[in-house]
């Protein structure tokens, strides 16, 4: 099932009460909130994905909820909770869907300690991962809309999640969050994708949401190899440029850009060494989106021949 | 005096002139230039005096003798100290 075979009465319901269960890749995960005002957006948004049944044992049980007291009536706020406790101060209650997703990847951030958890976006195609690692505001997530709106599989905006055993990266097809000017980028770029409203006046600027294409989210249990890493860089009127990067400087950049690595130690240092061995790695510095995708496809079919 | 391995149990990787260096006591990685790097190999293979650390690590960049800066190899060699990956020590104490 997923979760568009509910209807939104049912929806609405399972928030409010026992809880929805949701399946992101390798996690599943309970969502409870007593705020209707997002329900009708998450409906929408998480539409295409798993629905878990109340007896699949979860990851994380999260809730989304106004706090209690004179607060709920005067001016509302919301209030993200993992496990009863709340990390985050309070959210103005329009707020409440990105504080519910940026929650939601915190928890993955800081508790999923089994893989090991790169600061990147992650595209596949024809059986090959494209890596993205990079800083706020160096365009990893715009470039990675685009790309996965355009034949590429999204594994991940956020996460390269790398699994210990065998090195494959596992998808985790979560909404994608575009910021500011990359909002209205993707709307010209790809006018038919399903972007939810934007949020003004966020913690971290205007913020909207990308729905996955479906086939990213059906094909969430189909990990990919990692084939290549490219370091992007957004820069408003640069130059176009894609030069391969010595493995050192890439290795450095990988790891200190990595959720755990302190935390695996020596399993972190084997995984980024061969998946840095095994990777072409290159930087890219662009300002045009279309040159910039021109490129990968190109440099993704040089993988193939 | 004498300079000797700490022990330390490291994983390597080298990539072009750089050196990468896992310490497993620590968790720290280590990016070393190919003197550092030299130098630490050297004393992996056993405690040997300064001078001959430092001629050994010339051989091996195939420099020719008193050609490593004395600068260069006591910032080299005290940077691994600090990091906890050789030690200085007396003769005595090194050969005992």
């Amino acid at each position: 099932m997923i979760i568009g075979d509910l209807s939104r009465q049912e929806f609405q319901e399972l928030l409010a009460g026992k809880g929805l269960g949701i399946q992101f890749g390798p996690f599943n995960l309970r969502i409870r909130s007593n705020l209707k005002s997002f329900a009708a957006l998450a409906y929408q948004l998480y539409e295409p994905y798993p629905l878990l049944t109340a007896a699949v044992i979860s990851d994380f049980h999260v809730d989304m909820n106004s706090p209690p007291g004179l607060r709920r009536w005067l001016r509302p706020q919301a209030c993200f909770a993992i496990d009863g406790h709340s990390p985050f101060a309070p959210y103005t209650v329009e707020h409440a869907f990105p504080a519910l997703e940026w929650g939601i990847n915190w928890c993955v951030a800081t508790r999923a300690h089994h893989l090991l958890m790169l600061h990147s976006a992650v595209v596949e195609r024809n059986g090959q991962a494209m890596l993205f690692p990079a800083w706020p505001g160096h365009g990893k997530s715009t470039l990675c809309t685009a790309l996965v709106h355009s034949g590429w599989r999204l594994l991940s905006d956020e996460f390269g999640l790398v699994r210990p055993e065998d090195g494959m990266l596992l998808p985790l097809p979560r909404l994608i969050s575009l910021k500011n000017d990359s909002i209205d980028v993707i709307r010209h770029f790809r006018p038919e994708a399903i972007i939810g409203p934007s949020f003004q006046a966020t913690r971290k600027g205007t913020v909207a949401h990308v729905r996955p294409p479906v086939d990213s989210i059906k094909r969430a249990q189909e990990p990919a190899r990692p084939r290549c890493f490219v370091f992007p860089r957004w820069i408003a009127g640069a130059p176009f440029t894609l030069e391969a990067m010595p493995k050192s400087q890439a290795f450095l950049m990988v790891a200190t850009n990595a959720f755990n690595y302190e935390v695996l130690d020596e399993i972190a240092f084997r995984l980024v060494i061969d998946m840095v061995n095994s990777c072409d790695c290159y930087s890219l510095r662009y300002s045009n989106l279309d040159e910039a995708m021109a490129a990968l496809d190109e440099l993704s079919r040089s993988f193939d021949a | 005096m004498m300079l000797v391995s700490a022990g330390r149990r490291l994983l390597w990787q080298e990539w072009d002139d750089h050196y990468l260096v896992f310490q497993a006591s620590s968790a720290e990685t280590h990016v070393f230039n190919e003197t550092t790097a030299l130098i630490l190999r050297c004393l992996e293979e056993g405690p040997r005096s300064v001078a001959e650390v430092k001629a050994w690590t010339e051989v091996a960049l195939d420099a020719a003798p008193g050609e490593l800066g004395a600068d260069e190899f006591d910032f080299a060699t005290r940077r691994l100290e600090e990091l906890g990956l050789i030690e200085y020590l007396d003769e005595t104490v090194a050969t005992q």
